[in-house]
């Protein structure tokens, strides 16, 4: 099997001949080809490389195509800090809705005539091209919230949820078209998996993520779906409190990041869901032995059952050894699903 | 319900303007503006700690409450002379170190230590070590705290120890560090006094330390 056989296969119900190996790598893959990582978020040839050559390397079943959050908010007109070798990043203080009357003029961009959404649509485009069939191609948008905290600053959106839920509404309303609209390129583009990021739903509490994130995330995997893309939800954080919900939006695949138990996200989300991930990438995947490592993976198998995608709860950071990564797809390579 | 006990619960349910208006109250009625900080407002802020860790609480409700806390504060702390001035539980230089712009966890963390009576001096994101240290020489800190989100930015929180040590402020300063990837192995290994592993643990660490 190849890699986007096996990915699929898995998704599908069938057997694979072995556990698909999906670690989330940029700053990884962006040392691996010895390039900086300001090149890496901002040129699609450097990630593509980055990219292809590291899923050849450590034998990945897929490649993705980001690089930081910040993208589409970038496009909207959000400012942002470029460093020369670390992930650009949102300027805070200047958030783009500070003035949240700006909100109501807010057009949604075209990706493909936006800089840094462009330039994801094209490294979709070359990924295509060199792997054709070979490995799952990825695409990437953010999720209602992590969006939202994007534009609106993420200190002023905690807030908002008291002070103004109108405004959040609209505001998640804005951001589902934007990530839509974006996403419906990256498919025409070749992603066949879209993975959704929307790591500050972690931060919100059952309560608010229940009333506001859910409706808005359902309706994009719905959206998702019906352009054809298989789909994928990232929350980085303690999702513990929130299981139950994640695992009714109808993904193809949830991420845990490892302060969820992978036993917790099983029980929650019942025997069909496949779960991603979630040794810890810093204490474990980083700090820690080989065997440790794969020790910690076969836990995670363990808890999770056979509906199992290996993985590292977030990003593999990029000082992580190489050893380690390794150990992490011998134990998927050993192990088949019948 | 008494007074102070009227604050806690207007602090703890992030209703700042009822914070506000019952803090101006009680010290027309003639409670020490002293009082405020060790019957009210750091009781509320450790309940709010203990429902944050219980996850009662979550960001959205910290936040609040640390907003409604400030309301009264703001008022407060330019009327503490004398022995309620002394009384603060000391200075603390916070800031996200450089090359890092998150700032959510360090704005929590700082907030909770003002609410416990903690004087801070908040740098902000993407702080050189530089600045960290001509803050704690001028302002006569006795604690440091910094958070950082990434593994490529927790290596400046060393620059920064390492910075205080030449500046021979070191002995003079205790070191806190926190931030999703920091581990208190970490901690120790760059010559930090502790690591708090969220903003209630950061109170905690903080109290230890100013008092050790």
């Amino acid at each position: 099997m190849n890699g986007r056989d096996r990915i699929l296969a898995l998704l599908d119900g069938k057997p694979v001949d072995s556990l698909p190996f999906m670690p989330i790598t940029m700053m990884f893959a962006c040392d691996r080809i010895g390039a900086k990582y300001r090149d890496y978020a901002t040129d699609y040839q450097v990630l593509v490389e980055g990219q292809t050559r590291t899923a050849a390397e450590f034998d990945f079943d897929y490649v993705n195509s980001m690089s930081d959050p910040a993208g589409e908010a970038a496009d909207c007109g959000a400012p942002v800090k470029f460093f020369p070798d670390q992930p650009p990043a949102l300027d805070e203080a200047n958030a783009l809705l500070t003035d949240k009357s700006i909100l109501s003029g807010l057009k949604v961009p075209d990706p493909y005539a936006s800089p840094r959404m462009g330039n994801r649509l094209r490294a979709l485009a070359l990924h295509r091209q060199r792997l054709g069939q070979e490995k799952l191609i990825e695409g990437w948008i953010e999720g209602p919230i992590a969006q939202a905290a994007d534009l609106r600053g993420i200190n002023n959106l905690m807030v908002d949820f008291f002070d103004d839920p109108k405004f959040v509404t609209d505001l998640f309303e804005f951001v589902l078209e934007l990530e839509l609209s974006f996403a419906r390129a990256q498919v025409a583009s070749g992603a066949e998996l879209i993975g959704v990021g929307d790591a500050a739903a972690s931060l919100v509490g059952p309560r608010f993520y229940e009333e506001f994130v859910w409706p808005y995330e359902k309706r994009m995997m719905d959206g998702l779906r019906s352009i054809g893309a298989r789909t994928r939800l990232h929350i980085c954080g303690n999702t513990r409190p929130i299981l139950g919900l994640m695992g009714q939006l109808g993904c193809d695949i949830i991420d845990l990041d490892f302060m969820a138990p992978m036993a917790e996200g099983r029980a929650a989300m019942g025997p069909r869901q496949v779960l991603l991930g979630n040794i810890d990438p810093v204490r474990v995947l980083r700090n820690g032995m080989p065997d440790e490592v794969y020790a910690a993976v076969a836990e995670c198998h363990c808890q999770a059952g056979d509906r199992f995608i290996v993985s590292a709860g977030c990003e593999v950071v990029r000082d992580t050894p190489l050893e380690n990564l390794r150990a992490m797809l011998h134990y998927a390579r050993e192990h088949a699903v019948a | 319900m008494t007074r102070f006990e009227e604050l806690q619960q207007a602090i703890i349910d992030g209703k700042a303007p009822v914070a506000k208006e019952l803090t101006d109250k009680m010290l027309k009625e003639g409670i020490r503006p002293g009082e405020f900080f060790p019957k009210a407002i750091i009781p509320a802020m450790d309940e709010v700690g203990r429902r944050m860790r219980e996850c009662e609480f979550f960001i959205p409700e910290v936040l609040i409450a640390a907003r409604a806390a400030r309301a009264s504060s703001d008022i407060l702390r330019p009327l503490l002379v004398g022995a309620d001035a002394m009384a603060s539980a000391g200075t603390v230089v916070c800031g996200t170190v450089k090359g890092d712009l998150h700032d959510i966890g360090k704005n929590i963390v700082a907030m909770m230590l003002e609410s416990a009576g903690f004087k801070i001096i908040d740098l902000g994101v993407d702080v050189t070590a530089e600045k960290i240290v001509d803050a704690v020489r001028t302002n006569q800190a006795g604690l440091v705290a910094l958070s950082a989100l990434l593994t490529t930015t927790m290596v400046n929180m060393k620059s920064v120890v390492e910075a205080l040590s030449a500046a021979g402020l070191r002995d003079k300063v205790k070191i806190m560090v926190g931030g999703a990837p920091v581990t208190d192995a970490w901690a120790h290994s760059i010559g930090a006094d502790g690591y708090g592993k969220d903003a209630p643990a950061a109170v905690e660490l903080a109290r230890q330390l100013a008092t050790a």
